[in-house]
């Protein structure tokens, strides 16, 4: 016969299992992480009671937290973060006299393929590296000392929804979880009262990121390890308002009912911990509706930090909201936070195929100054020395111009830019390159699977040894491949 | 705490100057041949015997796991396991047991000498002295599938097992009881008694149909004195219609089962409930487990005429699938697709990860990835399609009865109006008739002129049709002016004609003969005889209606669209109408008066994107009837009726050819005639009306379900599957044919064995998935033995909240092993003996003792089991998202327990849960609190999770609080304690105790305001604990 004998938490709340006083207790310390013993590497295993109790990465890391900002279509490289000077030169040649091997299937539309494009944009050397930064970044110029700019992603699909799960999940199919998920599985929440992966997206009614919430998903984890999509419009998370007929007393006259009525209960089943940590749950739950509300109350920030994030600007303020949001939320312990520059269609997010120069500029003048604020106010309070800063989209643009009445790109798999800033992350570098006019990256190659390892490296986790056991297999956020880019770590 | 801490600092550092090292050591150290010479002996004299005798058999020697080789030296350094240093390298991990998994797999650890002299060897740089194996290829050799691996217990065939003696028989009620209570005394554990009445009865019903029962039930169960009472109960449980939408919904979770295609615009598939559908009324009718299989992967095939076969095949193709793709991504999606199918066909009814053969052979069952291919092979031209299927044949009947009887009433009244009064009409017609040429309904136009916008020659044809010539263009404008004499015009007729010169005899001119009649315009003038052409004035006259002998569809290209207000939609008469004489017929919105004739101005504008859409001939013709039919012809008397009438003027001889020829003629003229023609093709046209159900299957040879893609010209299937290097599309090996698992076939017998042989003349499908099924279910030779055990296992599991096996997707190497081998497989023997019932399987588990123990807990027998795996007590269930919600819905009264039909996404639907709508990307919010599946992969066992967002939709969702007043409606309003009695007896099916019936009616008392208060109360009811776990 085989028992298992590992010590859970479970086992030892039973064993010192008292009364119910001593098990609300036992489950409160819970609640605060002080009993937890599961690691990371486990299944849920015993964690099913607070599966968002926080948990000690496989070392120490800086990086605590993750704010992504996910530019949603495919950002052009070569009209952002990888200035290829090379390309003015090649401006008008088709590209098949650069590679005689490019394959008119390559991006979304076989029909419009025109010759190689120069940036319309004006580079300057920004910072102290001298990082060569596009006009429409003007106030992200100023953070590029923070930065490692990656110029050599890659993936594998063209096409926006696998690429978009790809860059999420590692998996360009659907069905698997999410970086979030794997992170709030992996270390849990500091937050007791707010959700631990939050997801936000344009706000300005231009839908959301192809795939949907599929982007958000937590795959075969379970479910509670999803991002929570807070909504710009009405309730931003559901339940927390009470019903119109119960007044905040009655509601907490019911609770005491309701805590009395389940203690008879518990009477009976002592050493059913799930029962006392579903007790427990409804107290947590009254708290969180005050905190979600407080945590999303912008009007208590000062002045000068909604100027700084660009509130009240008709271009950015929207997105200046979700970032100065997205502080506030990491702030108060949630774990990762995901905002969606961009909505769902061509032109209505990054994806420029018909004028690149209009489409990125308008992308671009949205974010640059609340992405920028969110730094420059991270960096002062100290908040960014342990948080960790994502920007990128799902995959590149190609360097030719997608033909039509304004010349466009389209979309370009072999090459993207990414970049990172904040906790352990090496500022002023940039990582690997493309050939010299950004149709493919060729130096220090860097697949999405490499990226991962890294973001979970920053936070202080192993991708191999990060693993959910699911229908008889261990899964990995970055399945078999994977390196930590151990070039751009502080 | 301390020491730790410092431990991960030494890590990190080791970690931060590791690249140094290793960039030293790239030449080679200067103490290397006396290393190498240590790690020599060290490998002769002991480590070569670990690796050979522990390792070597999986990793190289007869097979290569987990991608990790070590017969030789090379392969082993290239690994990636093993690095310069043991302290980094994961091989030691994994032998040390630091990290997973555990090697050597499922064994016991390495003793700690052989680890240190590993240890010691890879320090000293791993050598070898020769390969521990010879290799005659680079690349891993192909996995062989023997016998032994045939030994493992879940791949072994059933045995026939005898339920043990034990001392305490008295406690066992049935066999199951001997198997558990034998093992309870083995470790001298002592298993709780039963259960109280109200206990068992709220267990049985939550169990078997996931609602509570009525307070009424409870009482009448509890104080039944009959022995069989329980019984009874079970049977009659099992017999009511919501059994099958409690375990249908179970089975959805396996099924990965949804409703839309998720991906980028996640398309609904509106036909696809009718599978949830199947599962009901096959769970209800008790269909055998091996058919419910066998329908699941090839209804289609094996009863094509059942409707419920053709439903059951939704299984295969519920999966997600991208509706965004490009040429690039054609064949890894349908790839995709066949690894979606065999990985859910596997995990589902086998419970093997077969899925995880497709990039090499499986890492720890003996599943080739050749095996897995030749799986995906089988379902290689399977798709989704829809197809019309009649889920009501007794009333089909009936409406057919029905209209064939008003049908033939309808015929027989215009068959004797034309014998008697029309003969009498056309005799009194001939007595007085002109000696004019008689006039039919339609008058074709006089051509004055016609143009072409793209410069297209006609020629005027001598019965008054059009004909185009020279090269079609691509799209043109044609252009017509003419004139008619007759006066009151009220509709106008295009007949487009079929002629030799054109495509496929046309009527149109593209390559298939087709034409689209974008748009039409009509302007009319009236010449009253006053003067010239200049004085007439063209107005536009409106068409109000169309009708059509042929029409391509009933939407973009049908008659319709020619008068809607898009210019590219329009009449066309593909499927069924090319090389055949068309016509169709537009109403004019009102009559076109003139004493003397009518000049039309007539445009019809052909510019449909599909290239030379356009007339090939074409004839116009008027009407002076209201709402003509489209026919063909009959712009007035032909020559042969004409001589009839003549013949006739002079001597009517009813009985001769020119009388019927007259007759028929003078038929068409008739008004009331027409009528009563009119009604009976009406009727024919509308049909009896049968009830067919459009459903979407998965089959092979039907038209595939429409796709994003399809303009891009995505296949939907590729005839064969490939043998594919490392599961890239781009790597294909040779062609593999269909075929199974061998480790579940007996060495030597071939697949032929499980040919089912199609019926006489059958060519729609290729029959191997019905092949599978036999297969899947033949306990004897093929998969039976697994499938059953694999499906007792899933009812055990929901019963009891753990599996024999606790991971009841994974019954392969690395999965669980059963804690109860004997239990598991005399239960698997007896459900095939019984002809795979699951109602009899449902009844022989709840019948044990058991099942119908109590929850009591003792902490002096926990430690002897503290995981209850020996089932000496009731662990409680938390129930699922689906019971919850509908007991909440029944409790308070409001429960809807309409069955099928389509879902909806309105979380304040009343139905039960299993009838919301499964759209992928809107998930229902309700049901994702408590662990519902993202329904993209196979769910065998949902986490049971506790978090606060969960009370909040107690304490905050409206539907909570909606439940709770309704259930405060349900209650005695004036006198506390009944209120508190009752809520008790409807929410629990007991009274309450003392204690909770003095602070419930406290609390009454207290609330401010009274017609809250029973509100708050049923409110925190509902959310009790004991509300949503099951003892």
């Amino acid at each position: 016969m085989t028992i298992p004998a590992n010590f859970s938490r479970r086992n030892m709340l039973q064993r010192s299992g008292c009364g119910l006083g001593m098990l609300g207790l036992a489950s409160l310390l819970h609640d605060e992480g002080l009993l937890e013993t599961a690691s990371a590497e486990d299944s849920l295993g015993n964690r099913s009671l607070n599966p968002l109790a926080p948990q000690s990465g496989h070392f120490d890391a800086k990086a605590k937290r993750v704010i992504w900002i996910f530019a949603n279509g495919g950002p052009s490289p070569v009209d952002t973060w990888n200035y290829r000077p090379e390309l003015t030169k090649w401006n008008g040649k088709t590209i098949r006299e650069f590679d005689p091997a490019f394959q008119s299937t390559t991006g979304f539309f076989k029909d419009a393929i025109g010759n190689l494009m120069q940036s319309p944009f004006t580079f300057t050397p920004r910072g102290q590296c001298g990082k060569m930064v596009p006009d429409i970044f003007p106030h992200l110029g100023e953070h590029v000392d923070r930065m490692a700019v990656i110029q050599s992603g890659y993936t594998e699909s063209n096409n926006h929804s696998p690429a978009l799960f790809a860059m999420n999940t590692g998996f360009a199919r659907m069905g698997f979880p999410c970086v979030g998920s794997w992170v709030t599985y992996g270390l849990g929440s500091e937050s007791a009262n707010l959700p631990g992966f939050v997801v936000m997206s344009d706000s300005k009614g231009r839908g959301l990121p192809k795939g949907s919430a599929a982007n958000w998903s937590a795959g075969y984890l379970p479910g509670i390890y999803q991002g929570t999509y807070l909504r710009s419009q009405g309730e931003a998370i559901d339940n927390l308002a009470r019903p119109a007929s119960l007044t905040e007393s009655a509601q907490r006259n019911e609770l005491n009912l309701l805590k009395q009525l389940n203690g008879f209960h518990q009477e009976q089943h002592a050493a059913d911990t799930e029962l006392a940590a579903r007790i427990e749950s409804f107290e947590l739950a009254y708290r969180m509706q005050a905190a979600a509300p407080e945590a999303l109350d912008l009007a208590t920030e000062p002045k000068h930090i909604q100027d700084l994030y660009g509130i009240g600007d008709e271009q950015c303020d929207h997105f200046a909201r979700q970032c100065l949001t997205a502080r506030r939320l990491v702030e108060r312990g949630v774990r990762f936070v995901q905002i969606y520059s961009g909505g769902m269609d061509n032109q209505l997010s990054w994806d420029g195929h018909s004028d690149i120069e209009g489409n990125h500029r308008q992308f671009a003048g949205e974010t640059d100054k609340p992405v920028a604020g969110l730094l420059s106010d991270m960096a002062a309070s100290g908040l960014l020395e342990d948080t960790l800063v994502i920007w990128c989209g799902e995959f590149g643009r190609l360097p030719i111009a997608q033909t039509g009445g304004k010349p466009g790109r389209d979309h370009n798999p072999h090459h993207f830019c990414a970049w990172l800033a904040g906790g352990g992350v090496k500022g002023g570098v940039s990582y690997g390159n493309s050939d010299e006019i950004g149709y493919k990256s060729v130096e220090n190659r860097v697949h999405l699977n490499d990226l991962h390892a890294t973001i979970l490296h920053l936070l202080g986790m192993d991708h191999e040894r990060l693993t959910y056991k699911y229908n008889g297999r261990r899964f990995r956020l970055t399945d078999v491949a994977g390196h930590v880019i151990q070039d751009i770590l502080a | 705490m301390c020491w730790r801490f410092l431990a991960l600092r030494l890590f990190v550092l080791i970690a931060l100057i590791q690249p140094i090292i290793a960039d030293e050591t790239k030449s080679l150290r200067p103490d290397h041949p006396e290393r190498a010479k240590r790690g020599l002996a060290l490998f002769k004299s002991s480590v070569r015997t670990t690796l050979t005798k522990h390792c070597l058999d999986c990793h190289g020697g007869k097979s290569v796991k987990g991608d990790f080789d070590l017969s030789s030296r090379e392969l082993l350094m290239s690994s990636g396991f093993v690095t310069e240093a043991a302290d980094d390298s994961h091989l030691v991990a994994l032998i040390e047991h630091t990290a997973d998994p555990h090697m050597p797999f499922k064994k016991p650890k390495l003793p700690d000498e052989a680890l240190e002299q590993i240890r010691t060897w890879i320090n000293l740089g791993a050598p070898y002295d020769a390969p521990l194996a010879e290799k005659s290829t680079t690349p891993a050799l192909e996995m062989q599938v023997k016998d032994s691996d045939r030994q493992f217990w879940s791949f072994q065939p059933l045995q026939l097992i005898t339920p043990p003696l034990v001392e305490d028989a008295a406690w066992c009620r049935t066999p199951i009881d001997h198997f558990v209570r034998a093992r309870q005394e083995a470790v001298q554990l002592s298993p709780n008694a039963t259960a109280a009445r109200h206990v068992l009865i709220r267990r049985a019903y939550l169990g078997l149909i996931g609602l509570p029962p009525t307070p009424e039930r409870v009482d009448a169960f509890v104080n039944d004195a009959d022995p069989d009472a329980w019984s009874k109960l079970i049977d009659e449980l099992l017999e009511s219609p919501q059994y099958g939408e409690r375990w249908a919904r179970h089975w959805m979770d396996v099924a990965r089962f949804a409703e839309s295609h998720g991906y980028e615009q996640d398309y609904d598939r509106p036909n696809a409930y009718h599978y949830r559908d199947f599962l009901i009324r096959a769970l209800n009718a008790d269909l055998p487990y091996d058919k419910f299989v066998q329908w699941q992967l090839a209804g289609d095939e094996l009863a094509p005429h059942n409707p419920l076969a053709m439903m059951a095949t939704g299984f295969l193709g519920a999966g997600a699938f991208p509706t965004q793709l490009t040429e690039t991504e054609f064949e890894s999606a349908r790839y995709d697709e066949l690894d979606d199918m065999v990985m859910t066909t596997g995990v589902s009814f086998l419970g093997l990860s077969i899925g995880c053969a497709r990039c090499h052979d499986h890492k720890f069952d003996p599943i080739p990835a050749r095996d897995y291919y030749r799986m995906a092979a089988t379902f290689s031209s399977a798709i989704r399609a829809e197809t019309e299927v009649d889920l009501s044949p007794e009333e089909n009947r009936k409406r057919q009865t029905a209209f064939d009887a008003q049908l033939a009433a309808k015929k027989l009244s215009a068959a004797e109006y034309e014998k008697t009064q029309l003969a009498a009409k056309f005799r009194a017609w001939l007595a007085t008739a002109p000696a004019a040429a008689p006039q039919g309904p339609w008058e074709a136009l006089h051509v004055v002129s016609v143009e072409s916008s793209a410069g297209t020659k006609f020629e005027l044809q001598p019965d008054a049709s059009i004909l185009s010539g020279g090269t079609a263009p691509p799209q043109e404008v044609i252009t017509i002016i003419a004139e008619s004499f007759r006066p009151g015009t009220k509709a106008l007729r295009i007949e487009a004609l079929t002629h030799d010169s054109l495509p496929q005899r046309g009527p149109g001119r593209a390559g298939n003969g087709n034409f689209v009649l974008g748009d039409l315009q009509v302007r009319f003038a009236a010449n009253n005889g006053s003067g010239g052409d200049d004085t007439l004035e063209a107005y536009p006259t409106k068409l109000t209606a169309a009708r059509a002998t042929h029409q391509q569809n009933t939407d973009s290209l049908s008659v319709a669209a020619s008068i809607d207000s898009d210019p590219v939609s329009g009449w066309a008469v593909d499927a069924g109408g090319i090389g055949k004489d068309q016509a169709a017929v537009f109403d004019l919105e009102s009559s076109a008066k003139f004493t003397g004739s009518a000049r039309w101005t007539i445009t019809m504008f052909m510019n449909h994107p599909n290239p030379q859409h356009t007339l090939g001939r074409f004839r116009l013709s008027v009407s002076d009837q209201a709402q003509p039919m489209p026919e063909v012809g009959s712009s007035g008397p032909d020559a042969k009726v004409l001589h009839a009438l003549e013949v006739l003027r002079k001597s009517s001889d009813e009985s001769s050819d020119d009388w019927k020829t007259g007759l028929a003629w003078f038929a068409t003229s008739d008004a009331e005639m027409s009528s009563l023609r009119q009604a009976v093709r009406d009727l024919e046209k509308q049909g009896p009306g049968l009830q067919m159900a459009k459903v979407m299957v998965t089959s092979e040879g039907l038209p595939h379900m429409s796709h994003h893609a399809d303009d891009r010209g995505f296949p939907h299937f590729y005839p064969e599957t490939h043998l594919l290097n490392r599961g890239d599309v781009h790597q294909k090996l040779e062609v593999v044919s269909a075929g199974f698992l061998q480790v579940l076939a007996p060495a030597g017998v071939e697949l032929s064995h499980w040919q089912v042989t199609p019926p006489e003349g059958w060519t729609r499908t290729s029959f191997r998935r019905a092949n599978l099924a036999n297969w899947m279910t033949d306990s004897k030779q093929g998969g039976g033995s697994l499938a059953a055990r694999v499906m007792v296992n899933r009812l055990w599991q929901h019963h009891f909240g753990r599996g024999l096996v606790s991971t009841p997707n994974d019954f392969g190497v690395s999965g669980e092993r059963p804690s109860h081998p004997e239990l598991l497989d005399w239960l698997a023997s007896d459900l095939i003996e019984h002809g795979w019932t699951l109602k009899r399987l449902h009844k022989q588990i709840m019948l044990s003792q058991t099942y119908m123990q109590s929850g009591a807990y003792d902490e002096s027998r926990a430690v002897l089991d503290r995981e209850n795996i020996l089932f000496w007590r009731r662990t409680p269930q938390r129930l699922e998202a689906e019971a919850i919600r509908d007991s909440m819905l029944a409790v308070s009264g409001r429960l809807d327990l309409t069955q099928f039909g389509p879902g909806t996404l309105d979380q304040n639907m009343t139905r039960r849960s299993i009838y919301f709508f499964i759209k992928r990307s809107q998930l229902i919010p309700m049901m994702m609190l408590y662990d519902w599946p993202e329904h993209l992969v196979s769910i065998g066992q949902r986490p049971v999770t506790t978090i606060a967002p969960q009370a909040l939709m107690f304490m905050n969702s409206p539907q909570g609080r909606d439940y709770a007043t309704a259930f405060a409606t349900r209650l005695p309003q004036d006198a506390p304690e009944q209120t508190v009695r009752e809520a008790w007896r409807l929410a629990f099916g007991r009274t309450p105790s003392d204690a909770e019936s003095a602070a419930s009616v406290q609390f009454l008392q207290q609330q401010p305001d009274p017609d809250q208060a029973i509100v708050n109360l049923c409110q925190a009811i509902l959310s009790m604990n004991e509300f949503v776990y099951l003892e």
